[in-house]
């Protein structure tokens, strides 16, 4: 059975397709969800900064003021510091100290 | 009939008397507790059982969005009632409960007429397991090329731990994206099975929607069955199955973590 199996596709059609394969891959979309995307703090509105976490976990959706800068939000990648959320208040690749609540 | 949480870690005879019937409102108060100085808790542990109850479908609809949105709210939260006070959760981790909700979905009778509803309950829960699944790096397309050309069929791949595929008789990989809001509301042809897989190579859980070949293909890989022989199973099934495409989805998919030949790792 495994024998008949295997002749079905024979070593050099394996090769030449593993060949193509590796070539045509393209190895950023392996790397894309990691490198089109920031954690950004301070720029999410209350209640709508990121996480997935599920139940029993605390993050998605806690944050109570707008912009709280230990709450951070997926932004594109390279547009995180450029956010402006107004009274020069901009976004931050690290948490932030500002407009934390009490 | 007494409902023990057996998933508590404190198996003390007070612990238990008070877990007892937690789940089921007709139990009666343990007699072992009572209120301050002695007065009547019967009030007080029926509180604490109504938010144990409320807070176990709270889980259950944090974990389950769009079988919530297919069904609407009062019918779901009905539905999970009855679930979480015959599946009282085996573990204090929340964000592991609910691992059987699809198979109770199944067996659930009014449900009978949504008979997709179990599956994508099934993609709901592995969507949240994949995310909570060890960070393991994919495997490197370069490691496919220093493989010995005449070994290729002999070789087979580790499973990256996120990685799950869900198999159906309904169109369900585009139902749950029209229902967690990925898609366009559209019309679905209900005769149109769909097998999907779901990976999470970086930090987001990915979903990748699985022709007959595809499918026969990745989870014969994802099974450990070699390349040699699940390229042959898929083309059994798929006549125009394509190696090449395949093997570019499994390596760009991120659903593999190691190449093994001989029973070790190379």
């Amino acid at each position: 059975m495994s024998n008949a199996v295997k002749s079905t596709v024979s070593a050099a059609v394996m090769a030449s397709a593993v060949a193509a394969a590796i070539a045509g891959v393209n190895l950023g979309t392996i790397n894309d969800a990691h490198a089109a995307k920031e954690k950004c703090f301070g720029v999410s509105l209350a209640g709508q900064n990121d996480c997935a976490a599920g139940p029993g976990t605390t993050c998605q959706g806690t944050s109570t003021i707008d912009y709280q800068g230990n709450a951070w939000k997926y932004v594109e990648a390279g547009s995180c510091e450029t956010m402006s959320v107004g009274d020069n208040k901009a976004g931050s690749l690290t948490a932030l100290t500002r407009d934390v609540p009490a | 009939m007494l409902v023990r949480f057996n998933a508590m870690a404190d198996n003390s005879y007070e612990t238990k008397a008070f877990a007892a019937g937690m789940l089921n409102p007709a139990a009666p108060k343990p007699d072992e507790i009572i209120g301050p100085n002695g007065k009547a808790a019967d009030k007080r542990y029926n509180v604490y059982r109504n938010n144990v109850t409320v807070s176990l479908i709270n889980a259950v609809a944090d974990i389950y969005p769009a079988v919530q949105k297919i069904v609407g709210e009062e019918y779901f939260r009905a539905m999970a009632r009855e679930y979480v006070r015959a599946h009282p959760p085996k573990s204090p981790l929340l964000f592991l409960y609910g691992q059987n909700f699809g198979d109770f979905i199944d067996r659930f009778e009014p449900a009978k007429t949504l008979p997709y509803l179990g599956d994508i309950a099934r993609i709901e829960r592995a969507w949240l397991t994949a995310y909570h699944a060890a960070d393991l790096a994919p495997l490197d397309p370069a490691r496919l090329g220093m493989v010995d050309p005449q070994r290729l069929a002999d070789i087979s791949f580790t499973p990256h731990p996120a990685s799950y595929i869900i198999n159906s008789d309904f169109p369900v990989h585009d139902i749950f994206l029209m229902n967690r809001g990925f898609m366009e509301l559209a019309k679905v042809d209900m005769s149109n099975p769909q097998a999907l897989m779901l990976t999470r190579p970086q930090t987001d859980t990915r979903l990748i929607l699985l022709s007959v070949g595809e499918h026969v293909f990745m989870d014969a890989i994802l099974k450990g069955k070699t390349l040699g022989d699940a390229s042959a199973l898929a083309t059994e099934t798929d006549i125009s199955f394509d190696l090449n495409h395949n093997l570019q989805m499994l390596l760009a998919s991120g659903a593999t973590i190691q190449i093994n030949l001989d029973g070790q790792a190379i």
